[in-house]
């Protein structure tokens, strides 16, 4: 039963990563990154992480996909980009290096070996509720919470900083464009 | 049960596939997309160490490397924004000089 979860899931999480590093179209690239995001959920909650598997679908699969997708559409940038790619052989190379790293982690990932039996291990997540996980991230992860408090300000000042239009000088320019760039605004 | 080495081998295969896709694509905003699923890799193996040792530090590790993603995409998405309505454009080959 475990065993069928876990290849119907990691199929699909392989069909679509190929789809969003493949697609021609950057809306198809979302969406099979969605998929992706999806059937990773699934895999958690197989793995004794219920409360990951619930805000991966909401975070992620939700909130940052539904920005990626906005911007998508805002830029209009889901054709292709066209032309000829000035890094030469980069196709082939990231090929090779890709299908290297990815045996070299298969290699490694067999040769690990568990510290205890699985099912004592998992006994101890308890299931991986909020309440837990929320123990741990508030005494032993404390420090990184509060940074990443900080660091999330940083991210909403900077990103509101960044696509505010300029402003119109008003003394840089004469009387009545500035009237009428106000007009303009409004 | 299945073994943590097949989660590792799967987190493993999953990241090689962003690599591949960070390195070929052209636009910005899928070289963004590719990076997600190097960080999702990451977070699968974290997810797979915390089932096989026992212990909840791995999985609340996850919920850091999602915040910083969220905050990566924030900042980035709007760093794009930006540089599209200068350069009317978001391929990456266009990009290489760092001039305003």
């Amino acid at each position: 039963m475990a065993n069928v979860a876990f290849i119907l899931l990691g199929a699909l999480i392989i069909v679509g990563a190929i789809i969003t590093v493949a697609a021609r179209n950057a809306v198809h690239a979302a969406l099979g990154l969605v998929g992706t995001l999806i059937a990773l959920a699934g895999m958690y909650a197989t793995m004794n992480a219920s409360f990951v598997s619930v805000v991966q679908v909401i975070v992620y699969a939700g909130a940052v996909m539904v920005l990626f997708l906005f911007v998508i559409m805002l830029l209009n940038a889901n054709l292709p980009v066209s032309g000829n790619n000035p890094v030469p052989y980069v196709t082939e190379i990231a090929a090779i290096g890709g299908a290297l790293l990815a045996s070299a982690f298969v290699v490694l990932a067999f040769t690990y070996s568990d510290p205890k039996p699985l099912a004592q291990a998992a006994a101890q997540l308890q299931n991986g509720a909020p309440g837990p996980v929320g123990e741990t991230l508030l005494t032993r992860f404390l420090l990184p919470f509060e940074a990443v408090s900080i660091l999330l300000l940083v991210a909403v000042v900077g990103s509101v900083a960044l696509v505010q239009r300029p402003v119109v000088q008003p003394d840089a320019v004469t009387e009545g464009a500035a009237q009428s760039g106000k007009e303009v605004r409004a | 049960m299945v073994s943590t080495g097949s989660y590792l081998a799967l987190s493993g295969i999953l990241f090689a596939i962003g690599m591949y896709g960070v390195l070929t694509r052209r636009t910005a905003v899928m070289v963004f997309l590719s990076v997600e699923l190097m960080l999702n890799a990451a977070n699968l193996s974290l997810v797979a160490f915390a089932r096989a040792w026992g212990d909840l530090t791995a999985q609340t590790a996850v919920f850091i490397v999602m915040t910083l993603a969220a905050a990566e995409v924030a900042i980035g998405l709007a760093i794009i924004v930006t540089i599209f309505r200068k350069r009317e454009t978001t391929n990456v080959d266009n990009l290489s000089e760092l001039k305003g």
